[in-house]
């Protein structure tokens, strides 16, 4: 079973002229943050609509835990937070999640003591009674993020959910996510910062004009077979020799050197000889892409 | 458990608009002025004269008159100021929660969509009750305590005032999910308030018409509309307690506003937001 999993789902706008998604199939393993990506317009706001029934799809299905999409207890488990959600105004943050929290079939003896809990871990403990009309965006998407934990779901779909807060209140949210994640929670995510993607993320999609382009484990995309990066105390004659005869292609990046070996032996024999040249080596690196280059060199791929 | 909450927060929601609080205020008001302005001589323990607004009378004939005189411009009161405030207050709650970012946290809760939508209505027609109810009751306790005459009908006008919003809300319900326009909804729904009495006076307006399809036209439009101006009749009639001839305009009219809901029901169910 798949937290989400859906078949061959097309949505199309505009009388068919545009399209937002077309023949997706995705499957979405529990127990994993799973990230969205894709540029504007790729259809990532759709796909979580559509998993929430907020519109429908043109053709193609889809399933949260093995419940139709279509079935409205499908989102009982579920917790969601839109992009440039609005909360009532006249409300302040108590009310919205006791009213939302109800709304999702929580008892009011659970909610009363949820809430206070809910609102400590976003750091609103102090902000309860104020009305959110004087609440700032950071304020407002932290309220966001109780109010999707408010029925302790199982799937969270998370469309931006970092977008108006400061680094420090990212770091938190990013915690609070992992957090979840180790507690065995599927999180759905979708955002435009490819580097919190990139630290919080097990696997990512990525769309690009309604198609699924490229879907995986972050590690594998991420990371680059034989290529390493050296840091050394001194001794860039020796390593520039010492590559030069090996044949090892060698580049100087930030203050490292960049080795691509051929295999683990020519790895081994490589810091071997450096050692045996008293060569200091302070660390030797996996070299890692970021998600950003990988994202980009798979869209212009695409394009061509 | 789940509907309740969405009344509860549309009842809020429409509390925290000002002109419920107005509604509110007058009501409060209107009930302060019967208990000062309505006075009692007892003489020996039994009622030998009331005094309302300065007019003193002795008759119990005459001061039943009085009180279901003063019952009746209550009510009427109620029905075309009340039902008018009511409609404008709660013609942006529909287009309100369809609002971008607002209807996705909605329609993302446990819930099917008739039932948010069915949560929505029974929201506003819960303040629209509180607040008739309020007044209603209120006045009638002070009057009735202070002249000893219990007067049930006018009770039943609340009734007859809160169905008739039902039935208009409806109507701005549908026009809400269609159009999304609060003034929009909000105009249609005055018109067919207004156009009421001309629809009742149709057989004048055919004689100014050539043409049998426009009184086949406004017969429909007569028949299938709700007979806002045949229900404030009612009310004024069951204030009366006067004997009620036919009960077609009521049915009728409660007819449109349950289809309406469930047409409204229907394309809310398949919209795509």
């Amino acid at each position: 079973m798949y937290a989400i999993e859906t078949s061959n789902l097309t949505k199309y706008y505009a009388k068919g002229k545009v399209t937002a998604l077309e023949d997706l199939n995705l499957q979405v393993p529990i127990g994993q943050i799973f990230g969205l990506l894709g540029p504007n317009g790729a259809g990532k706001t759709t796909l979580m609509k559509i998993l929430l029934s907020i519109c429908f799809p043109t053709r193609g299905g889809g399933k949260i835990f093995n419940r139709n999409i279509t079935d409205y207890r499908s989102r009982e488990k579920l917790g969601y937070l839109a992009e440039n959600h609005r909360f009532p105004e006249f409300l302040n943050a108590q009310q919205i999640l006791f009213y939302y929290g109800k709304m999702a079939g929580n008892p009011k003896s659970v909610l009363q003591s949820k809430i206070p809990e809910l609102l400590k871990l976003v750091k609103l403990e102090n902000w309860g009674k104020v009305k959110i009309r004087k609440f700032s965006k950071g304020m407002l998407q932290r309220l966001g993020i109780a109010q999707v934990l408010i029925n302790d779901p199982d799937l969270l779909l998370l469309d931006e959910p970092t977008d108006g807060i400061d680094p420090v209140g990212r770091r938190e949210v990013r915690d609070i996510l992992i957090n979840l994640r180790d507690r065995g929670k599927t999180i759905f995510l979708n955002s435009h910062l490819l580097s919190e993607v990139e630290r919080v993320s097990d696997e990512i999609a990525i769309l690009k004009e309604g198609r699924l382009i490229q879907k995986g484990g972050i590690q594998d995309f991420l990371s680059i077979k034989d290529k390493y990066h050296f840091h050394l105390k001194d001794g860039k004659e020796d390593i520039t020799t010492i590559c030069k005869t090996m044949k090892i292609e060698l580049k100087e990046q930030n203050g490292a050197y960049l080795v691509s070996v051929n295999d683990d032996q020519q790895l081994n024999h490589l810091i071997d000889t450096l050692r045996g040249k008293q060569v200091m080596i302070k660390a030797v690196i996996p070299y890692k892409i970021t998600l950003e280059d990988f994202f980009i060199e798979v869209i212009k791929e695409n394009n061509n | 458990m789940k509907l309740i909450a969405i009344i509860q927060i549309t009842f809020r929601e429409s509390f925290a608009k000002k002109t419920f609080m107005a509604f509110f205020g007058i009501s409060t008001i209107v009930c302060l002025l019967f208990i000062f302005a309505l006075n009692l001589d007892i003489v020996d323990g039994v009622k030998s004269s009331v005094s309302l607004f300065g007019h003193e009378t002795q008759n119990l004939l005459d001061i039943k008159k009085v009180l279901i005189g003063i019952e009746s411009g209550v009510a009427v009161l109620l029905f075309t100021g009340g039902l008018f405030m009511s409609l404008f207050a709660t013609s942006g709650l529909i287009p309100s929660f369809l609002q971008m970012g607002t209807v996705e946290l909605w329609l993302s809760k446990p819930l099917s969509r008739w039932q948010i939508l069915l949560g929505r209505y029974l929201g506003a027609v819960a303040i629209v009750a509180f607040n008739v109810f309020y007044l209603v009751i209120f006045s009638w306790l002070i009057l009735s305590l202070k002249t000893g005459i219990w007067h049930w009908g006018f009770l039943l006008s609340a009734v007859m005032i809160v169905i008739t919003y039902a039935i208009l809300f409806a109507l701005m319900t549908f026009l809400g999910i269609v159009t999304r326009s609060a003034a929009f909804s909000l105009m249609i729904t005055y018109a067919i308030l207004f156009f009421s009495p001309l629809l009742l006076e149709r057989d004048k307006i055919y004689a100014l018409l050539s043409g049998k399809f426009y009184g086949i036209l406004l017969d429909g439009l007569y028949y299938i509309l709700p007979k806002t101006t045949e229900l404030g009749n009612l009310t004024r009639l069951l204030v009366h307690g006067s004997e009620i001839q036919s009960w077609m305009s009521l049915w009728s009219s409660m007819i449109f506003g349950f289809s309406i809901f469930i047409i409204s029901s229907i394309i809310f169910s398949k919209k795509n937001f």
